[in-house]
């Protein structure tokens, strides 16, 4: 499926070229003179074996900046995921945007009510099939991911999740690599829907996130679980989320030189696995609310720390997974609408390649469908803005001006009925009927229009089935690991 | 025994050093107040404590951050371990709204939010003994049965680990311990019907929610 490539210059940039360097310079400085806190054994012989100078007690690394810069030139500027239907596969590169929204969050807003519950496996396939019914979102982050879900055995979510997801949507599905068993089971699904493990190395059918923990620290269940993604050759996005004054420096300076370190020390662990295995540098940075010590995943910095994230991973020639579309808020309200297009505006014409959290609010411990609907609107009119204005002869219309002359109206012309979509954006939920007739309709609200549009959209989208083999042999896999993890307790 | 002028411009030094975020002046002036001979017990009371509560009050209103909240708590704990030192030693001792064991449980490295909670409580009369991160359920029961305490506070970030929250709730009863102890619940996944669904005392959602919380179930383990 097709991405979004900017078509105009100048983009968004907040940093100069010499500030990148020196955030480099810097991050490369951190990982030898403080080193990464490297958990997983196998990735320690990695380091070790490849010139790292490794504490067995500390488990810190130190890593020569000659072994990062050569496994920063490993990674590729471009790869493909592929899609159950192949329309669908997603095309990554240092130059594409695609959307990931969310998908699994602990708990699912309940429009009607205007209360949370605790996400079911029902919510889930229904939010993949939201996902996979709008075109804005490409890549589908999925119920695999899921620490837990309402009503499911706690040790096989992963399974569940990922199941419930593949049969709701055609396009690529998220899988987790929390920790390494279930990254394991995960990818025995995967290959299944590839055509086997050989096909899957050929072809990935998934991606995931590989966490560092900032500061600077590997955890030994992630790490392990994202070299099993690595063994596969799948595509990782190595995401640090450091909070500016909490689990960073207070300085965005310091966040993106602390970052930069966290997530080209993942990249690095995965390159010396895997040589030329694709990844994206990652940011979910923000800030820390000092007031009441949270995280705002709304807040404008995170714009700041998108566009200059894309900046780097550019700089490596690496693809930028960003963090946009989230909010603070509870609601459906103002202040979602304000944080999440301000932060998505910025990141999108920053260059990032891979935007996730459309879907989320509540700091993002909440998902909604609506939500899903509200947020694909903001995108499809980002998308408007990332095509730019095209300037030709045709565009430029100097003949239907003199046609039309002056204190005309161009209502008639067959150039406004040739251009008009191209040219113009058409919402489908924001009013713009004058207040009478928007009254006469109901009054109804953006969201209001967005809990409709939920309804058809989950009554009429149609999903092209699993093949009734496959889906015999993923549900076989979900049994067996339920059976395992009942027995281990 | 210190005139009380001395007694005023001591008492004046440690409230700076607290308003100032300044751990070494706490010290220094929690020294000079245990060389000058004062009554300690009020030099406690008016030299760290009301400018302690002050700052956790202006940090319940955002005037002051989180910053200020920790470094302002530290302050006041290496300045009454000094004057702590001195009036055990004197046979003597210091009276706290109560005691709390906190931690972060097993499996989990989130540190922020239950240090702040930590931090909120020190500052609010509580005495506190913070275990840190990733404290297995047998630890929480064994720091708090080896001093006096009254309080269990516990934290998760993840709802998988949000489950060893029970654990600990469930150890204490296996051995017979669940009555002694108020056991507090909190971290982003957690809930009040979460805090019912394991039986512990209380859920907090925020770190000044907890103080008020026990503020007001004080009851419930002093005597």
């Amino acid at each position: 499926m097709e991405g979004f490539t900017l078509n105009f210059q100048p983009q968004l940039r907040v940093l100069s070229e010499e500030q990148i360097n020196e955030i480099h310079n810097t991050a490369l400085s951190i990982l030898w003179d403080t080193g990464v806190q490297v958990k997983a054994p196998p990735a320690l012989e990695l380091l070790r074996k490849a010139g790292a100078s490794v504490d067995e007690d500390t488990m810190i690394c130190r890593i020569p900046a000659s072994v990062v810069e050569q496994a920063l030139r490993q990674a590729p500027s471009s790869f493909t995921i592929h899609a159950r239907n192949p329309k669908f596969n997603v095309e990554v590169s240092t130059e594409a945007l695609h959307i990931e929204p969310m998908i699994g969050r602990l708990n699912c807003f309940d429009y009607d009510s205007g209360k949370t519950h605790r996400t079911t496996l029902k919510d889930v396939g229904e939010l993949v099939k939201l996902a996979d019914a709008l075109p804005c979102y490409h890549l589908l982050h999925s119920g695999s991911i899921m620490p837990q879900i309402e009503g499911v055995p706690i040790r096989a979510t992963h399974v569940y999740g990922y199941l419930e997801s593949i049969r709701n949507s055609c396009k690529p599905i998220k899988a987790t690599s929390r920790e390494r068993l279930m990254a394991e089971d995960c990818l025995r699904m995967v290959a299944v829907i590839a055509g086997g493990e050989a096909a899957l190395r050929k072809k990935p059918y998934t991606f995931t996130t590989d966490n560092p923990v900032a500061p600077l620290l590997h955890d030994r269940e992630q790490m392990e679980g994202a070299l099993e993604y690595a063994r596969y050759g799948l595509p990782i996005d190595v995401t640090s989320e450091p909070q500016a004054g909490a689990t960073s420096p207070v300085t965005l300076a310091g966040l993106l030189a602390q970052q930069t370190a966290d997530v080209i020390s993942g990249i690095t662990i995965i390159q010396l696995a895997n040589p030329g295995n694709p990844v994206w540098y990652g940011t979910c940075g923000s800030i820390m609310d000092m007031r009441v010590g949270r995280i705002a995943i709304g807040a404008v910095e995170m714009g700041l720390i998108n566009v200059a994230s894309a900046q780097i991973a550019h700089f490596y020639g690496i693809p930028c997974r960003g963090t946009a579309s989230a909010t603070d808020s509870k609601l459906l309200d103002f202040q979602a609408g304000y944080e999440k297009t301000l932060v998505l505006t910025m990141a999108a014409l920053g260059g990032v390649n891979k935007i996730f959290y459309p879907g989320t609010m509540e700091g993002a411990l909440t998902v909604s469908k609506e939500g899903l609907i509200l947020d694909a609107e903001i995108l499809e009119s980002i998308y408007r803005v990332l095509r730019g204005v095209q300037v030709d002869e045709l565009t430029l219309a100097k003949d239907v001006i003199a046609e039309v002359g002056p204190g005309g109206h161009f209502l008639k012309q067959r150039h406004t009925m040739q251009f008009l979509q191209a040219e113009h954006f058409l919402p489908l939920l924001a009013s713009r009927q004058t207040r009478e007739r928007w009254e006469q309709a109901g009054s109804r609200t953006m969201v209001d229009q967005a809990g409709a549009r939920v309804e058809k959209l989950l009554a009429e989208h149609q999903v092209e089935a699993l093949p009734a083999n496959t889906e015999a042999e993923l549900e076989r896999i979900v049994r067996e690991v339920e059976q395992r993890e009942a027995e281990v307790k | 025994m210190a005139s009380e002028t001395d007694k005023d411009s001591i008492f004046a030094a440690m409230r700076e050093s607290i308003e100032n975020y300044d751990s070494d002046a706490a010290v220094a002036a929690a020294k000079q107040a245990v060389e000058s001979g004062t009554d300690l017990l009020e030099a406690v009371e008016k030299g760290f404590a009301e400018p302690i509560r002050k700052l956790g009050e202006a940090f319940d209103r955002m005037e002051v951050f989180l910053p200020q909240l920790m470094l302002g708590s530290d302050a006041m704990k290496v300045g009454m371990t000094v004057l702590e030192e001195a009036i055990t030693a004197g046979g003597g001792s210091i009276k706290s709204k109560g005691a709390v064991v906190i931690g972060t449980v097993e499996g989990d490295i989130h540190d922020i939010g239950k240090t702040v909670v930590a931090a909120l409580l020190q500052a609010n009369g509580y005495s506190v003994h913070d275990l840190g991160v990733e404290v297995p359920a047998s630890r929480f029961i064994e720091a708090a049965e080896g001093q006096k305490t009254d309080i269990i506070a516990m934290s998760a970030l993840l709802s998988t680990t949000m489950l060893y929250q029970r654990d600990v709730v469930e150890l204490l009863g296996n051995k017979g311990l669940r009555d002694k102890y108020f056991v507090l619940v909190g971290g982003a996944p957690v809930t009040q019907a979460w805090s019912d669904e394991i039986t512990a005392d209380g859920y907090s959602r925020g770190a000044y929610e907890a103080v008020q919380l026990l503020d007001a179930k004080k009851e419930a383990w002093s005597e």
